[in-house]
């Protein structure tokens, strides 16, 4: 029972889990949206405090442990989301077109702002292994085996997937609350695109949603979940066989018409060595 | 990770979702506590499956299948198993689910140190790009087809 020995992160994340359900959600105004701050962010900021390093609060063998706990728990948010598309199976199959087409836009959407903005900002090749999906663990995998993690496609995917596991649920979370506030998009609408392909990313983006719209709770979870299901299981095949080639392509016709600093390859690059 | 191991993990979850969804959500405590069990039965099945299925498929893909049958119309206890596990709230499972996040983030701090800044402006695009790209064509999509 090794993980038990951890005991220290699970007192920990109990505390928190605690302390955040007791501080509760509040809202922020922000021009003409609104900032959503809920329970499960502070759980992000406070554990990333608690497991800072330089305050030696935890050590490395913890964190790890912490990791192998996240995933578990990621396995019981997507038997819970089950459960609830099951009653209105029926529901989702009628809006089958909508959630099979919304997915073009989870995996395109990725290189449609990411790719142009990377090579932009004078990134290399690291711009394709950042930019051809969301960079969860699958969509790693692809990169390791076709590029090699030591390649600049490799380093470029290691750290979009780092800056996904220290910002992307809270990045998520207060994005989809404030366009959900602007009240552009129908909550249903917000709901799919919430389906991002990762657990957590998706549990605080559809959690966000929520708050505005409590009246369509059931609803919002159901599309979120069937959307998230479908971005992980055909994810895996489409970033493979469609995203990752578009986006090669499209940095070799991208680079040489926005690309800067080309001839000097020391800034290329996101990681240094 | 053993079978004991992830079911001891998985029940020191449910103290946390259960006591996090009594205090944030006030559901009753014993409806939740019994609704937790069904949610980790459904994935504990789920992932004996993906071990035991000779297709080889993400376990994602079986605790779904699992769960999507539990509920759905042709479950014989489909309601039952609706009532209670309504009684966990989705965002007291997310809570606990953050915090170990927020608690392995530690050990990814030193890599992050190493990264320029236009790494990590490039990354929330991208994550921008996935939501706000998918939520237009969805919106678009339930427009066409009357759906909103």
């Amino acid at each position: 029972m090794s993980i038990l020995k951890d005991w220290k992160i699970h007192v920990a994340a109990f505390i928190i889990v605690v302390i955040c359900e007791l501080i509760g959600a509040h809202k922020v105004q922000m021009g003409p949206g609104v900032l959503l701050f809920l329970p499960m962010l502070y759980a992000m900021v406070l554990g990333g405090i608690v497991s800072w390093p330089r305050l030696k609060i935890i050590n490395l063998q913890e964190m790890n442990a912490a990791s192998t706990v996240l995933s578990l728990t990621t396995f019981i948010l997507v038997a819970k989301l089950g459960l609830i598309i099951g009653p209105s199976l029926v529901k989702v199959v009628q809006s089958g077109l909508a959630l099979s087409l919304q997915e073009l836009g989870h995996f395109l959407g990725t290189v449609i702002l990411g790719l142009p903005l990377a090579i932009f900002l004078g990134l290399g090749r690291e711009a394709i292994g950042a930019t051809f999906s969301i960079d969860r663990e699958p969509n790693i995998a692809i990169i390791a085996e076709k590029y090699g993690m030591d390649s600049p496609e490799g380093r470029g995917v290691m750290s979009v997937y780092i800056c996904g596991t220290l910002f992307g649920a809270v990045w998520l979370g207060l994005l989809a609350g404030y366009l959900a506030a602007l009240n552009l998009f129908h909550p249903y609408a917000l709901a799919m695109g919430a389906g991002v392909g990762s657990g957590s990313m998706m549990a605080a983006a559809s959690g966000a949603i929520i708050a505005v719209f409590p009246e369509n709770k059931n609803e919002i979870l159901m599309y979120a979940g069937a959307s998230n299901l479908l971005t992980t299981i055909i994810g895996i095949y489409f970033c493979l066989f469609v995203s990752l080639p578009l986006t090669e392509r499209l940095y070799k016709i991208l680079t040489p018409i926005i690309g800067k600093n080309q001839a000097n390859p020391k800034t290329h690059g996101g990681v240094a060595k | 990770m053993k079978t004991g191991e992830t079911v001891l993990v998985l029940l020191l979850m449910g103290v946390m979702i259960v006591v996090g969804n009594t205090i944030g959500y006030h559901y009753p405590i014993t409806d939740a506590m019994i609704g937790y069990l069904m949610i980790m039965a459904v994935t504990l099945i789920g992932m004996g499956l993906a071990k035991i299925m000779p297709i080889k498929l993400p376990m994602v893909f079986w605790i779904s299948l699992i769960a999507l049958l539990a509920t759905s119309p042709i479950s014989p206890y489909a309601g039952l198993i609706t009532a209670y596990t309504n009684k966990v709230d989705f965002l007291a499972l997310i809570t606990p689910i953050l915090a170990y996040a927020g608690l392995s983030v530690g050990k990814d701090l030193v890599m992050f140190k190493k990264m320029s800044w236009r790494i990590v402006i490039v990354a929330l695009t991208v994550y921008t790009g996935t939501f706000v790209c998918a939520t237009a064509v969805a919106q678009l999509m339930l427009k066409l087809e009357g759906i909103i």
